[in-house]
C-alpha cells in the first residue's frame, strides 16, 4: 500500500521549471529518501506534498485519494529553513503548534513534555526560544514537528545543523518513530544516513527524477565487481585469468588486504576457490558502491547528457 | 477557513504583541509623554516667574504711571529721579538690572506715541503689556474729555458681535444645530480612523515581516491556510489597537477625575463667590452653554456612531489587507518602505480631502471622495454630521465593503506567494503577477 503517490508532477516558477514530470511512490511504513543536489527541486516537491503550493500539472495521492486540506492534520513537516517564534516559551510553542494540528490542549501539553524529556530539554520547557542554543532550537523544532504523532513525516534536510552526537540521537528517534508506524520521507545530503535508514529513494537532478528504487537493489545495480580480499600471506599477486588488483595494503600482523576487481564472467565461487587454493584466505567480501558514489556518478552523468 | 485554527492564531498573535515589553512600555508611556507636553510649558512658566524683567517708567505726564500692573514676566517701576537726559547713564549703571526704559512724553494724548529704550530689541510681549493699558486709559480719557456721561455706555452697547444659532428641520420638528460642533465631531472621528489605520496598519506589516524573518512562516502555512494566518493577524491587531485605546481611555478618565477633584478643591471659593453674586461663569454666558448642549444633543449619536463603526471596520480591513499583502513581499522591515509609502500617501490624501470638505461638505469633491473606498472611511466621517443622504451612505458602504473583501482576497493571493519568497526585492509588477 502506497501512502504517497506522486504522479507526473510539474511545477513552474516564473521562467523556471522546478519539477519536470516527477513521479514517485512511497510505501506505507517505510523510510524514503529524497536526494539531489541543491536547487534540484526537492523542496518544491516537499512543499507540494505539504500543500503549501499546488502542482501545475499532475497529481498527488495520499492513501489513494487526492490530497485534501484536512490531510495536514496527519502530517508533520520540518522545513529546511528552521524558524520558531523567538519570544515564545519552548513548551507553549510546541503546544501551540500541536493545537494547530488539532490536538487538545492537555494532549499537546502531555506529549510536548514527554518529548522534551526524551530529548533532554525538560529543564528548558519554560525558557524562551531565543535563550536556546542553535542545536537545542533544532531539537525543539523537531519535537514541534512530531508532537501530534503524525502518520506521515516529511523532513527537509533534518540533519543539517546538528553535531554528530545530536545527529545520532535524531537518527535514533526517526527510526523509533518509524518502528511505531510512521512513514517518513526526508530529503538529505547525508548519503551515509540514506544507506543506513532508507529502504527506497528518489534522486532528483535538474527538476527530474533521474534514479529511483530500493537502496540495496540500486547499489547492486551499480556494483563494479569489486571485492575486499584478506589473506594471511604478506602479498597478493594479480591473476590475469580471474582478477586484477585495484589496491593493496600489506598488514603487519595479519598478512595482506586488497581490493580486487573480478574479470567479466568470473563467479564469486570460482574466485573464492582459487584464492583458497593459493592463499590462506581470511576474508572475502563484496564491495557495493556507496550511495555517495552513486549520487556523484548519476548526477555527473545526467548533467553530461544534457 | 477553520474556526479553531483561526482563533488559535488570533489568540497567539494578540498575546504575542500585548505581552511584549515594548508594547507595555509604549502604552504606559504615551499618556506620560502627552502629560509632559502639557505640563512642561506650564512648569517652565512658573520657573520664569523668578526672573521677571524690570521696566523703568519715566512718566512726563504724571497721569499714567499706575496703569501698568506687574505680572509674571515684567515688573514696572516708576522712576521719579530719572529723565530722558540721564537715563542712558542710569541704564548702564544698573548693569542689566533694568530691561528697558519707557518714556511717556507729555504730549502723549496728541501724539499717541511712547518711546521704549533698551540695549537689545525688546520682546513682543512687552509691547502688548504696554499697549493694552495705555490704549484703554487714553481712550477713557478721550471719552471723558467729551463730557458726556452716557457716552461710555453707548459705545459699549454699539460694540456688536453677532452669534449664529442655526436650526434644522426634520421629521421630529425643529432642533438647534451647530456647524462648529458638527465639524469638531466629524474631524475627531475622521482623525480617529486615520490614526488607527496608520498605527495599526503598520503594525500588521511589521508582524508579517517578522514571521518571514523568523522563518516560522513555512511551519505555520504547512498547517494553516495563509488566509487564516493573515486574517488572524488583521483581527488580532485590531483587538490590540482597541485594547490600547481602552487603556488610554481609562487613563484619561482617571486623569480627568483627578484634575477635576483638584480643580474643584482650588476653585471652589471663586465659584461660591460667583454664585452668591448671582452670576454664572463669566467667560461663557448661560445661553451659549445651553446652545452647545442643545447642538450636541441635536446630533443623532446613535446613527452617527453606528455608521462610524461600519466605516471604521471597513476602512481598517481595506488598509490592513494592503499592509499585509505588501508586507509579505519583503524580507526585512527596511525594505518595506517602497510599499508603505504609497499606502500612507493615500491615507494622508484622504485626510487632506476631508479637511477641504469641511468648507463645503456637500460639494462635488466631498461627494466623490466619500464614495471612493480608499477615502470614504475618512471623508464620510467629516460629512456625516451634516446629514448625508441615505443613498450616498449606502452606496459608499457597499463600495467600501466590496473593495475591502476584494482586497482581502487579493492580499491573500499575494500573501500565499510572498511569504515563501526570500532574498530578492520584489517589484509592484511582480506582485500583480502573483495575484493571477
Amino acid at each position: 500500500m502506497n501512502i504517497i503517490e506522486v504522479k507526473d508532477v510539474v511545477k513552474d516558477y516564473s521562467g523556471h521549471r522546478a519539477l519536470d514530470h516527477v513521479s514517485l511512490n512511497v510505501e506505507e511504513g517505510t523510510i524514503y529518501g529524497l536526494l539531489g543536489p541543491n536547487g534540484a527541486g526537492k523542496t518544491s516537491l516537499i512543499r507540494i506534498l505539504n500543500q503549501i503550493t499546488r502542482p501545475d500539472e499532475g497529481e498527488v495521492l495520499l492513501n489513494g485519494k487526492p490530497l485534501a486540506p484536512s490531510d495536514v492534520m496527519h502530517m508533520g513537516y520540518l522545513p529546511e529553513e528552521r524558524g520558531l517564534y523567538k519570544k515564545m516559551k519552548v513548551l507553549s510553542h510546541i503546544v501551540y503548534l500541536g493545537r494547530l494540528k488539532g490536538m487538545s490542549k492537555n494532549d499537546a501539553h502531555r506529549a510536548a513534555m514527554e518529548w522534551l524529556e526524551r530529548m533532554d530539554l525538560a529543564e528548558w520547557a519554560n525558557k524562551k526560544v531565543e535563550a536556546l542554543s542553535k542545536g537545542m532550537a533544532q531539537k525543539v523544532q523537531f519535537i514541534a514537528t512530531v508532537v501530534h504523532n503524525p502518520k506521515l513525516l516529511i523532513f527537509d534536510e533534518p540533519f543539517s545543523g546538528f553535531d554528530p552526537v545530536n545527529t545520532e540521537q535524531l537518527k535514533k528517534e526517526i527510526l523509533r518513530l518509524n518502528d511505531n508506524g510512521s512513514t517518513i520521507l526526508f530529503s538529505t545530503h547525508n548519503m551515509a544516513s540514506v544507506e543506513e535508514v532508507c529502504k527506497e529513494f528518489t534522486l532528483i537532478n535538474k527538476s527530474r527524477a533521474v534514479l529511483q528504487g530500493n537502496v540495496y537493489d540500486i547499489r547492486r545495480r551499480f556494483k563494479k565487481n569489486l571485492f575486499r580480499v584478506h589473506v594471511a600471506e604478506p602479498v597478493l599477486a594479480p591473476d590475469n585469468a580471474l582478477y586484477s588488483i585495484v589496491s593493496l595494503s600489506p598488514r603487519l600482523q595479519s598478512g595482506c588486504e586488497a581490493t580486487v576487481k573480478l574479470n567479466q564472467g568470473v563467479s564469486t565461487r570460482d574466485a573464492i576457490s582459487n584464492l583458497n587454493g593459493n592463499y590462506t584466505l581470511l576474508g572475502f567480501e563484496e564491495l557495493l558502491p556507496s550511495m555517495n558514489e552513486i549520487f556523484i556518478e548519476t548526477v555527473t552523468d545526467s548533467n553530461e547528457q544534457r | 477557513m477553520n474556526k479553531d485554527r483561526f482563533m488559535l492564531v488570533m489568540q497567539r498573535e494578540y498575546l504575542s504583541i500585548v505581552a511584549k515589553k515594548s508594547f507595555i512600555i509604549s502604552t504606559l508611556l504615551a499618556p506620560v509623554i502627552m502629560l509632559a507636553l502639557v505640563a512642561i510649558p506650564a512648569l517652565l512658566m512658573t520657573v520664569n516667574n523668578s526672573d521677571s524683567r524690570l521696566i523703568s517708567i519715566i512718566d512726563e505726564t504724571g497721569q499714567y504711571s499706575d496703569i501698568f500692573k506687574d505680572n509674571d514676566d515684567y515688573r514696572f517701576r516708576i522712576e521719579t529721579d530719572m529723565t530722558p537726559e540721564n537715563m542712558k547713564d542710569r541704564y548702564k549703571k544698573a548693569d542689566g538690572d533694568i530691561y528697558a526704559i519707557v518714556v511717556i512724553p507729555s504730549d502723549v494724548e496728541e501724539s499717541k506715541t511712547i518711546n521704549v529704550y533698551s540695549e537689545k530689541p525688546v520682546k513682543i510681549t512687552l509691547s502688548r503689556e504696554l499697549e493694552e493699558p495705555l490704549n484703554k486709559s487714553l481712550s477713557d480719557a478721550k471719552i471723558a474729555s467729551y463730557n458726556l456721561p452716557e457716552l461710555k455706555d453707548m459705545i459699549a452697547q454699539s460694540d456688536v458681535e453677532v452669534k449664529i444659532r442655526s436650526h434644522t428641520w426634520d421629521e421630529e420638528g425643529e432642533k438647534v444645530s451647530s456647524s462648529e460642533i458638527a465639524m469638531i465631531v466629524g474631524l475627531f472621528l475622521a482623525f480617529l480612523t486615520y490614526m488607527f489605520v496608520l498605527m495599526y496598519g503598520a503594525m500588521i506589516m511589521g508582524s508579517v515581516v517578522e514571521d518571514k524573518t523568523n522563518r516560522i512562516v513555512e511551519v505555520i502555512v504547512s498547517t494553516c491556510r495563509p488566509m487564516e494566518l493573515m486574517l488572524g493577524k488583521i483581527v488580532s491587531i485590531a483587538l490590540v489597537g482597541l485594547t490600547q485605546i481602552l487603556i488610554w481611555a481609562v487613563f484619561l478618565g482617571i486623569g480627568l477625575f483627578v484634575v477635576s477633584m483638584f480643580g474643584i478643591a482650588t476653585s471652589t471659593p471663586d465659584i461660591a463667590a460667583g454664585m452668591t453674586a448671582g452670576t454664572s461663569m463669566p467667560e461663557m454666558p448661560t445661553s451659549e452653554v445651553s446652545d452647545i448642549l442643545q447642538a450636541v444633543l441635536g446630533i443623532n449619536w446613535f446613527r452617527l456612531l453606528g455608521i462610524f463603526i461600519l466605516y471604521f471596520i471597513g476602512g481598517y480591513l481595506l488598509y490592513a489587507a494592503l499592509f499585509a499583502g505588501f508586507g509579505s513581499a519583503v524580507d526585512q522591515q527596511s525594505d518595506a518602505n517602497q510599499f508603505t509609502m504609497p499606502i500612507m500617501m493615500i491615507i494622508i490624501l484622504a485626510l487632506v480631502i476631508g479637511q477641504a470638505c469641511m468648507e463645503n461638505p456637500d460639494g462635488t469633491l466631498g461627494v466623490i471622495a466619500s464614495l471612493v473606498p480608499f477615502t470614504s472611511p475618512i471623508v464620510m466621517m467629516i460629512r456625516l454630521p451634516y446629514d448625508v443622504p441615505a443613498w450616498q451612505i449606502l452606496t459608499s458602504l457597499l463600495l467600501l465593503y466590496g473593495t475591502a473583501l476584494l482586497f482581502v482576497f487579493l492580499a491573500s493571493r499575494i500573501y500565499r506567494t510572498g511569504i515563501l519568497m526570500y532574498g530578492r526585492k520584489v517589484s509592484f509588477k511582480e506582485i500583480i503577477r502573483w495575484i493571477k
